[in-house]
């Protein structure tokens, strides 16, 4: 009978991953660590790419359909030469060495992490086999200790950085806004790249006449407190990347725009749910960026470890006309030529 | 190779953590949520103490130490501020989530090129370097093996007599003249301090320290306890506490089977509280027929 349980649970725990197996991740090719050693003997007319992705979430998202678009530019197409092996933790700091070390297991080409912590754990993880890790999404991959004071790796990695244009920021809310004092911003205790972000913008805002007002959560359940209390302090908001605080953005506007506080974004996404303007990068475009790095890699023209990391030139303009009409906002004519609708 | 390296060197360092779960969650009949506190706590304090060149070896001794005090903490509330035993970890947890925070001074502090306890001029001038692969898994092994032969010892002296009889039957402690509730403290004490300590060896590990990865501690390891207990209980060579070790690999090695044969991450808790609840409801039905066995 005792038998009968434990043949019961193993059975079950067999059964359990079974289950897990039949519904195999979207854009998961789910090559074997045969396939992998193949496609390296078939003297390299076909590569496997593994994705780690940190969390589910758009701009992220824009960096992983940004790289593949990058390697197929290079002339490596998924289906075609390319294999590519798609992992996300869903945020689970847990999970992340787990799909580090499985993705290293398959011995694939090169890896590719996206955001910080899964940049960490995978060179972590690839480090010992020696893979090359082509990161994107890092805002700081010195602090990450992901390369030196000189812009080179630290090992056989390297990628980009999607630091944000704090000083082009500063100059579009000022230019926008011209007699406003304070910015607030909100941001999550938990998130290293908001943190290198505000000591930027505290560093720089007293040049353009700005004080910095910043409030941190714990998380989502913490914000519409946070922003009640942020909100008489300032004269508006901005909105970085934080990955908690983004996710709350439509309760935030809400709460400002009540109050005729204009909220500022960091990307594209976010001025398409209604913040005035975003003076921020284009993630596809750092993907593309990042896709090109390892296709040189995986050419064999350079090594991970000989390439500096990249930040992407320039930083584009969104505005929602039709948020900066309802606070009575005009946009001044130094910003006309370069501005694109982004309007939903 | 690597994946099989993998789930040993990350099963055995959250078998040590088990170990503590084991101590709350078997024996103390206590359900701790602190662990998810005290295994960041760990990983925070060597980020910090490794940062500013502090020995990686002393570092795991004073995780261990600052764990016994969580631990400690989440005992007093219980006992002497008559709080209930799953809020007052909850508590303990919650505050320790800034704590960290002060700790670490950063929410993600990586220690790369640094020295562990996997990588110091002592460990390479002993290890060859064809071997440094194999160095994580050999020093988790021995100070796995430490942990639990020094749990076994402890259990059996008179301290660890009175831990037992405290989850077994409160009254029994009373009647010798004991206090239950310092029992029970010390017992959350040393359960959280194996919890920190596995928090440090991750943190050296995995190179860095991130101030969410104690989210899930506590499924993990009681699912290693559940697991291992459940799965052992009929082989009765094995010690309660080897079993919890086992438990604790095998549950590594489902996590990453369930990754290699494409399961989405999407589905990962869902499948695991699955898997979760039929262990306990089968571990149930054995327990209950025992029972009836034995009448």
């Amino acid at each position: 009978m005792k038998k009968a349980t434990a043949l019961t649970l193993v059975l079950l725990m067999a059964l359990a991953l079974f289950a897990g197996c039949g519904a195999p991740a979207e854009n998961s090719a789910s090559p074997s660590s045969s396939a992998a050693q193949e496609s390296q003997s078939a003297a390299k007319d076909s590569y496997t790419v593994a994705i780690a992705q940190y969390a589910q979430h758009g701009s992220l998202d824009n960096c992983r359909e940004g790289f593949i678009d990058g390697l197929k530019q290079a002339g490596f197409e998924e289906g075609k030469n390319l294999t590519i092996e798609y992992k996300n933790a869903q945020a689970d700091g847990g999970l992340n060495n787990q799909i580090a070390s499985a993705l290293a297991g398959t011995n694939p080409d090169l890896i590719c992490a996206i955001a910080t912590p899964m940049a960490q754990a995978c060179y972590n993880a690839a480090g010992k086999a020696n893979i090359p890790v082509i990161y994107t999404a890092v805002n700081d991959p010195v602090a990450a200790m992901l390369a030196g004071e000189d812009k080179m790796p630290t090992g056989n990695v390297t990628g980009t950085s999607d630091k944000l244009p704090v000083e082009e920021q500063l100059k579009t809310i000022r230019a926008i806004l011209p007699e406003a004092k304070t910015i607030g911003i909100l941001y999550t205790t938990s998130e290293v790249n908001s943190e290198s972000c505000i000591a930027e913008y505290q560093a720089l805002a007293p040049e353009y006449g700005f004080e910095i007002v910043t409030s941190g959560v714990n998380s989502t359940t913490e914000i519409p407190m946070a922003v009640d209390a942020l909100l008489p302090k300032v004269d508006c908001l901005s909105n970085l990347t934080d990955n908690t605080v983004v996710s709350s953005l439509a309760l935030i506007l809400d709460k400002a725009n009540a109050q005729n506080i204009p909220v500022f974004g960091s990307e594209i996404e976010q001025v398409k749910l209604g913040c005035v303007a975003a003076e921020g990068l284009d993630y596809f475009k750092l993907g593309q960026q990042t896709g090109a790095m390892a296709a040189k890699v995986l050419k064999g023209e350079t090594t991970a470890d000989q390439m500096a990391y990249e930040v992407i030139e320039g930083s584009s303009l969104y505005v929602n006309s039709e948020a900066m009409a309802k606070l009575g906002l005009t946009l001044p004519e130094s910003l006309k030529d370069r501005v694109q609708e982004a309007a939903a | 190779m690597t994946i099989v390296l993998g789930i040993f060197e990350q099963g055995l360092i959250y078998a040590i953590m088990a170990l503590g779960v084991y101590i709350t969650y078997k024996i103390l009949d206590f359900p701790d949520l602190t662990v998810d506190g005290s295994f960041p706590l760990g990983a925070a304090l060597t980020a910090l103490l490794i940062t500013n060149g502090w020995d990686p070896f002393l570092c795991l001794l004073l995780s261990f130490l600052a764990g016994l005090l969580a631990g400690a903490i989440t005992g007093l509330i219980h006992v002497k501020c008559h709080v209930r035993d799953l809020l007052s970890g909850i508590i303990t947890m919650t505050a320790l989530y800034s704590v960290n925070l002060h700790i670490a001074g950063s929410s993600n502090v990586p220690i790369f090129n640094m020295n562990t306890v996997f990588s110091n001029p002592l460990v390479n001038s002993i290890f060859p370097a064809e071997m440094s692969a194999y160095v994580p898994i050999i020093l988790l092994f021995l100070l796995v093996l430490l942990c639990k032969i020094l749990m076994d010892l402890y259990l059996k002296t008179k301290s660890g007599f009175l831990l037992r009889a405290v989850g077994d039957n409160n009254m029994l402690v009373t009647t010798l003249a004991k206090d239950s509730g310092s029992v029970k403290i010390l017992g959350l004490a040393l359960a959280n301090g194996l919890v920190a300590l596995a928090g440090g060896v991750m943190c050296q590990y995995q190179h860095f320290f991130q101030v969410s990865m104690g989210t899930g501690t506590i499924v993990i390891g009681l699912a290693s306890v559940i697991i291992g207990t459940n799965l052992f209980k009929n082989v009765s060579f094995l010690k309660a506490t080897t079993t919890v070790l086992i438990g604790s690999i095998l549950y590594k090695a489902c996590v990453a089977i369930a990754i290699s044969c494409g399961l989405d991450p999407t589905d990962m808790n869902l499948v695991s509280a699955i898997l979760f609840l039929a262990i306990l409801v089968l571990g149930r039905l054995g327990g209950k027929k025992k029972v009836k066995l034995h009448d």
